[in-house]
């Protein structure tokens, strides 16, 4: 199938962004990111997107296909496109780096609110030292209304690590302020958005409802 | 005056070896022509080996074994304690087994042999019909993020990692590389970038880059197939009790579960695609492990390239190990350049180790690898 990518273009210095037409010829099955590389193999080398693991675990391949964040590693280019037509754009909330490639020190330069070592036992058998669920993609910050106009806003998946890592009842004071849970209007497109169910937006649903029943204290 | 370095190849190899060099005082340039992991090392399965695989040949797997050590002591943050668990579903693989065992104890693995009901209360969703188990230490892990740590603490040395900066040209004189020609990606210029030491760490690419100063690097590239699951059907990481082959690995990491691989040769690693026959054949032998696989649904089907070591011409190369190599370029006009290929993602820091050596000995620096021993920053320091 000859499929159309539409993908918004933009470098260091340039004025304002462009969109840039690419034809591909792929399976309907293909994902959009293997689209991608296929057109900055054979069409344009300068063309850049961030990804890595191409099977959905990494969270590098976040990115707007059609209008709705996705991961594109795992996104059928024959089941978005439109009339053939796939436009693909950075995610939101995030800066630039370079065409599709944003900068998530937004996000990561919070985790110092998260244990590093989040210790987690599944079925009570297996503990696993990372974060299990959350594949850390930003597809949450894109989605977020308020994330996309309040650069301070610690973010849908930060707050929810940072509940998470939680001791003894208590969570980081920033949780309880203007930057973290009441800035949330309950949009709840983080939790419709994110690629694996991790759901932020109960969590910081849940994490307001514990200040005001006093059940969660800040340290 | 302190020495420049220019590593080539945003991996693992070429990662942590920017933070050999960088914590050895040197002045460490990353050039990465795509995002940070974007050749092999993002796209493998993400198993930490514990050696068993290749017990084969025990000088391999020691080195696996001590370098998963190493890994989980300056990074425990970043692998899964969720173990390894071999498995014999035939014949053929019971047979293995003694040898197995023998193999494993001489390479110094810690492995405990369990009964079959032991390994399916572990394991419910292993085929029920399984012959025997075995428990090693294997692990899991996310690539980037492991990639991420090497560059968060190479950058705290104070190295400059440079993602979507292409190596498109070399200019060498008097049997020396001057300077590598740079197109950045970012701000769409290009330009030249001078050191004392160049180090090509592109692994399956390596003859294509070395090729660009008029070098060669026997190196070909070996794609595998990898089918990934939407959902997680054990904890450990399943393998096949038998000699290493297609399709006898499923590793499990975050909610996904990966069967892997295939292996074959091809020319040029920009130019590989997924046979259909070996998507079909992983998803065979997959059931064979664990029927349950048959009910998950395919997320993704990924291929990525193996760096194989060919024959390396009479005294071009070093062989530092078994498992991988270091070409000297001096021979072939470029007296300060050299190429580091082969190996695997659990062992790169040890590639690393005995490449930053190589590099220090020619820069005259007499400072050690430090790496065994010096805590890795976390990957989220990479962006702050
Ligand atoms: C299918 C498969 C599964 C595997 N699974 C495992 C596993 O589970 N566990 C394990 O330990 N090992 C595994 N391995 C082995 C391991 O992945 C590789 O040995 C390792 O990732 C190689 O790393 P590298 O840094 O040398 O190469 P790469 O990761 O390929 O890095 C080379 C980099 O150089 C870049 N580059 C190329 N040309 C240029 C240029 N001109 N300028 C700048 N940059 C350039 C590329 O973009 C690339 O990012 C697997 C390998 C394969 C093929
Ligand atoms: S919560 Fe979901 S959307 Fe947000 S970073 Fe984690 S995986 Fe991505
Ligand atoms: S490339 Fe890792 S999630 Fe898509």
């Amino acid at each position: 199938m000859r499929y159309r990518l539409v993908v918004r273009r933009y470098k260091q210095g340039w004025r304002e962004a462009e969109y840039r037409a690419y034809e591909v010829d792929v399976d309907p099955d293909t994902s959009v990111l293997d689209a991608l590389e296929k057109v900055s193999l054979e069409q344009d080398p300068t063309l850049t997107f961030e990804h890595a693991c191409h099977h959905g675990v990494c969270g590098a391949c976040g990115m707007v296909i059609n209008g709705v964040e996705r991961l594109a590693c795992v996104t059928r280019i024959g089941e978005v496109a439109r009339g053939g037509v796939v436009v693909v754009e950075p995610l939101r909330g995030f800066r630039v780096v370079s065409d599709l490639a944003v900068d998530k020190s937004r996000m990561f330069s919070q985790y110092a609110l998260v244990e590093p070592g989040t210790l987690e036992r599944v079925d009570g058998v297996v503990e696993l030292e990372k974060l299990f669920d959350c594949v850390e993609c930003g597809v949450c910050y894109s989605a977020c209304p308020i994330a996309n106009t309040f650069p301070e806003y610690l973010g849908p998946s930060v707050i929810a690590l940072a509940y998470r890592s939680s001791k003894d009842g208590k969570v980081p004071a920033v949780l309880d302020s203007r930057r973290g849970v009441w800035a949330c209007h309950a949009a709840f497109e983080c939790s419709v958005r994110c690629p694996v169910g991790f759901k932020p937006g109960e969590t910081i649903m849940k994490v307001r409802r514990g200040f005001l029943s006093g059940k969660l204290g800040v340290r | 005056m302190t020495k420049k370095v220019v590593v080539i190849g945003g991996g693992v190899t070429g990662a942590a070896l920017a933070y050999d060099l960088a914590l050895r005082g040197l002045r460490v340039t990353l050039l990465e022509r795509g995002s940070i992991g974007s050749g092999t090392s993002g796209r493998t399965h993400g198993l930490l080996h514990s050696g068993c695989r290749y017990v084969a040949d025990v000088e391999v797997a020691r080195e696996c074994y001590s370098e998963n050590v190493v890994l989980r002591r300056i990074a425990p943050f970043l692998f899964e304690k969720n173990g390894g668990i071999f498995v014999a579903v035939d014949e053929s693989d019971l047979e293995y087994k003694d040898f197995f065992l023998k193999k494993c104890e001489e390479a110094g693995i810690p492995v405990k042999e369990v009964s079959r009901e032991e390994a399916l209360k572990l394991e419910p969703n292993l085929n029920p019909d399984l012959k025997a188990a075995v428990l090693v230490p294997d692990g899991t892990f996310d690539p980037l993020k492991v990639i991420l740590s090497f560059l968060a603490s190479a950058k705290q040395r104070g190295a400059d990692i440079r993602p979507y900066n292409e190596v498109v040209g070399f200019r060498v004189e008097g049997g020396e590389v001057k300077a590598v020609k740079v197109r950045d990606k970012v701000s769409l210029r290009e330009y030249e970038l001078e050191a004392d030491f160049f180090v090509n760490a592109t692994g399956a690419w390596a003859k294509k880059v070395a090729r660009l100063a008029g070098l060669d690097v026997p190196v070909k590239p070996s794609p595998g197939v990898m089918v990934a699951l939407d959902g997680r059907v054990g904890f450990r990481v399943f393998n096949r009790l038998n000699k290493p082959g297609d399709g006898d690995i499923i590793v499990h990491h975050r909610g996904t579960s990966v069967i892997g691989t295939t292996s074959w040769v091809v020319e040029d690693p920009d130019k590989v695609e997924a046979p259909r026959e070996h998507v079909e054949l992983l998803l065979r032998r997959g059931r064979e492990l664990a029927p349950v696989t048959s009910k998950l649904r395919v997320k993704a089907v990924y291929v990525s390239s193996r760096p194989l070591v060919g024959s390396l011409p009479a005294g071009t190369g070093r062989e530092v190990s078994r498992s991988f190599a270091i070409i000297d370029h001096s021979r072939e006009g470029a007296g300060n350049m050299a190429s580091v290929i082969g190996g695997k993602f659990t062992t790169a820091r040890l590639m690393a180790e005995k490449t930053g050596d190589f590099v220090a000995e020619r820069l005259g620096v007499s400072t050690p690898s430090r790496t065994a021993e010096t805590p890795l920053a976390p990957y989220w320091a990479y962006f702050t």
